[in-house]
């Protein structure tokens, strides 16, 4: 039992609703919310909250419903040892299958707290009542009934304005020791000699740790293991890898595994050789980090029965306790990962960090705690792969696509990350779309949409300079193109909001569109730029976006303007740049990330069609950007632009 | 060595040339300033000496002797959130929360100030943070709501 006070009541079902992809130990039926005779309720999830604010709409929903104060709900989210499987906090779908979920959860409870009332007068029912609900997939009506319960002001915002919310870069045992890596200087050195000696005179030096590849000091505080560190000589062997951020698009192609076929329709070469216009193009969008604000952080406690506990930063607990068992090679229901709150993640915050605090307070026998400082975070973390994409279509006389062949060859061994928005929404009725992995020079992760936003740069763009080759309006182009209403209707609607018809371009102010469909959800964008003295401006991005039903407007239009803005650094600054084996830039001085000064105007306008049940809303708004500004940059310059980012290429040709 | 932080008086035995910002969350245990580069790059470390914004990070905490240091714990007076917290609040003015004491900081230091400052003084004070979830809209808007209220900064 989680909750403080006795039980008295429990709901139990399957932890999601819907036929949500999910694989691993989903169990059929896990506690969902559990009453307390004092009225307390408790609520269980293995989401974690990670800035989307999710605590926040799954609390409000469950006061709503109960008509209790907020104060008396408590949401338990990602502990492994208090809520039920779940396979991680990714694919924008929290709230439309766990959100649904406990709001089924806390209608049940609702009914039978009535009946109770109903029936005695006293719902004074000693033993604990279990009620059982369904996981199937929610009716419309049920969503559009859960909408009013959301609230739109975060209930646990008082705790980040005043410091108390507890991020795991603070979090902090009694008696915990510090644990300071010892990194290899590239990606595959092997150590031929270590000398540590001095660095176990230094004050608080407890242990130097070499064990499962980790060569780490721990110390009784931070200070001394990075002291110790500084004393430590080592001598590497380093293979030095050959590939640069300047070869890499050259060497993802050749590289590059056969390209598997995710689409095949009609005869794609008879349509490329057929077309009264074919136009080609090659597109490439280098690594970006997620370069969260709060650097990866854990502390470890193994039990004297060989127990694991982690409290740490990540985006599934399960998944996390998984990487350790099989790691560390032990059972998993010996660990017990705790999520702690987390300071941003948009796809990384790696295991690694839990398992090196994991060996290092194995080894030492005490608890220990690493948070990385931000040129380790640069330089360990995990990147959204880099891209290289070739595109050759075709169009008849009257600007019909008779056929479009798509082929991406993106860096890393995981195809569900380079495949996720490779397919081509246009009407061509010859496509081909096929994508290829290739080698990756860096540690490569997942990223807001993985790959999605990749591939809509590369289809956006070729899209936008086909209608400007073929003297045809990119919006006309696109809808002439396109007959899936979802998705003209997000077109015709940005293409009100930024008034596209009455649009003036002249030399040095551009506007560029760009559509996209991600996590179920539909969006179109505009962008304005102004590029003068060799520097370009985002002035205005408009929005379109369907998402089906809306829960909760203001948290999805928060979520919206993030990914603009994300998306924005992608498009114009971000780019990873290394060198044998090692990251150059590794610090905000040398990766540029948006800052306030940099911000457009950003508006948003939300369809909200009853009709359509909610679908994802913290990843699909940066699909388009870095293709919409993209495409204003080509408007306002007259040359075209087939990579990223865009700054600098302008900088570079600049007096 | 005597510093005033957030009105009381701490006394430290350590080395003055370490970082204010370690002293603060390791050795004061207020962890409210978050380490975020280390550089004095993005502003997550900020706090106030002397009514200054000022980069935790990279500031030895021997030169803070004889100055009050305020972190954001510091804002709130008597349990209530200063007119900039609850700005911030209100306009959902963050998504994880790891970068916003430090907006909250820097926006207290430019009120007291500038009671009435420009979109553009706004943007100008806040350059120096990094908010990577990308919030900006927000805050600008929860800057200029906590501008408009007579009683910001009351709580210092």
């Amino acid at each position: 039992m989680n909750a403080s006070g006795e039980v008295v009541l429990r709901i139990i079902g399957p932890p999601f609703s819907g036929s949500v992809q999910q694989t691993g130990a989903i169990p059929k039926s896990a506690v969902l919310l559990e009453i307390a005779s004092d009225g307390s309720v408790f609520a269980y999830s293995g989401k974690v909250e990670y800035g989307q604010g999710i605590r926040n709409s799954f609390t409000r929903m469950i006061a709503s419903t109960l008509e209790i104060e907020v104060a008396d709900v408590h949401v338990i989210l990602a502990d492994t040892a208090r809520v039920p499987y779940d396979r991680g906090t990714t694919g924008s779908a929290s709230t439309r299958t766990v959100g649904a979920q406990l709001f089924r959860a806390a209608n049940a409870a609702k009914n039978e707290l009535a009946e109770r009332k109903d029936s005695d007068g006293s719902g004074a029912d000693t033993d604990v009542v279990e009620i059982e609900i369904s996981g199937d997939e929610p009716s419309p009506e049920e969503f559009t009934r859960l909408t009013p319960h959301m609230g739109a002001v975060r209930i646990d915002g008082a705790d980040r304005v005043t410091g108390k919310a507890v991020f795991a870069y603070d979090f902090a045992l009694d008696g915990t020791a510090y644990g300071s890596l010892i990194r290899p200087p590239s990606i595959g050195a092997k150590l031929v000699r270590i000398d540590s000696a001095r660095a176990a005179q230094v004050p608080g030096f407890i242990q130097l740790v070499q064990a499962n590849g980790i060569i780490g000091v721990v110390g009784e505080t931070k200070e001394a293991a990075d002291r110790a560190v500084s004393f430590v000589r080592t001598r590497w062997d380093e293979t030095g890898d050959d590939v640069s951020d300047w070869s890499l698009p050259s060497a993802l192609k050749d590289l590059g595994s056969d390209p598997v076929s995710l689409r095949d329709d009609g005869d794609v070469s008879a349509g490329l050789s057929s077309g009264a216009r074919l136009i080609s193009g090659v597109y490439y969008a280098p690594y970006v980090a997620n370069a969260q604000m709060e650097p990866s952080a854990a502390t470890a406690e193994w039990g004297e029965d060989g127990s694991l506990t982690v409290w740490c930063a990540n985006r599934g607990p399960f998944t996390e306790r998984a990487y350790l068992a099989e790691h560390l090679g032990i059972d998993a229901e010996k660990i017990r990962v705790i999520i702690e709150e987390v300071g941003g993640s948009f796809g990384t915050k790696s295991q690694s960090v839990s398992f090196e605090a994991a060996v290092l307070a194995r080894e030492s026998g005490r608890a220990v705690k690493i948070s990385y400082n931000r040129h380790e975070e640069f330089s360990t973390s995990t990147v959204r792969p880099a891209a290289l994409m070739e595109i050759d279509a075709a169009v008849d006389q009257s600007g019909k696509l008779v056929a479009w062949d798509y082929t991406a060859f993106h860096a890393g061994d995981n195809a569900f990350r380079g495949r996720r928005g490779a397919d081509s929404p246009y009407d061509a009725p010859a496509t081909r779309i096929r994508v290829a992995d290739s080698p990756s020079p860096l540690p490569h992760g997942s990223y807001r949409s993985l790959g999605g936003a990749v591939n809509h740069f590369g289809r956006e763009v070729h899209i936008e300079t086909m209608a400007r080759e073929l003297g045809i309006d990119p919006l006309k182009f696109r809808l002439d193109n396109l007959s899936h209403p979802r998705y003209r209707r997000v077109l015709e609607e940005v293409a009100l909001m930024s008034d596209w018809e009455s649009r003036e371009s002249s030399d040095g102010v551009g506007y560029g569109l760009a559509v996209g469909f991600d996590a179920g959800s539909y969006v179109a964008q505009v962008a304005r730029v102004v590029v003068a003295n060799g520097t370009i401006v985002v002035e205005r991005v408009d929005v379109s976006f369907d998402c089906g039903q809306v829960f909760n407007p203001d948290g999805a239009i928060n979520q919206i303007e993030g990914s603009v803005v994300m998306g924005m650094g992608t498009a114009l600054w971000e780019e990873v740049e290394f060198d044998g084996g090692r990251v150059l830039n590794t610090g905000f001085g040398g990766y540029r990330v948006p800052r306030i000064t940099d911000v457009p105007e950003i508006q948003v306008k939300l369809i909200e069609d009853p009709s359509n049940t909610p679908t994802g809303v913290g990843e699909p708004g940066i699909v388009p950007i870095a293709a919409a500004i993209a495409n204003a940059v080509a408007d306002a310059t007259g040359k075209p632009v087939d990579r990223l980012p865009l700054q600098p290429q302008i900088s570079a040709f600049s007096s | 060595m005597e510093i005033s932080i957030n009105n009381l008086t701490h006394n430290f035995e350590v080395n003055p040339e370490r970082l204010l910002l370690d002293v603060l969350r390791q050795e004061a245990g207020l962890t409210g300033a978050k380490y975020g580069c280390g550089e004095g790059n993005c502003g997550a470390c900020t706090v106030l000496v002397d009514g200054e914004a000022t980069r935790s990070c990279i500031t030895p905490v021997g030169s803070m002797v004889g100055r009050n240091v305020t972190t954001v714990e510091g804002l709130t007076a008597g349990g209530e959130l200063s007119s900039v917290q609850q700005a911030f609040v209100d306009e959902s003015a963050f998504q994880c929360g790891y970068c916003t004491p430090g907006f909250v900081i820097s926006t207290t230091a430019l009120l007291l100030k500038n009671s009435s400052p420009s979109t553009g003084d706004i943007k100008s004070a806040l350059n120096g943070h990094i908010c990577r979830c990308g919030a900006y809209v927000r805050i600008v808007k929860a800057v200029q709501k906590a501008a408009g209220n007579p009683d910001h900064g009351t709580s210092l």
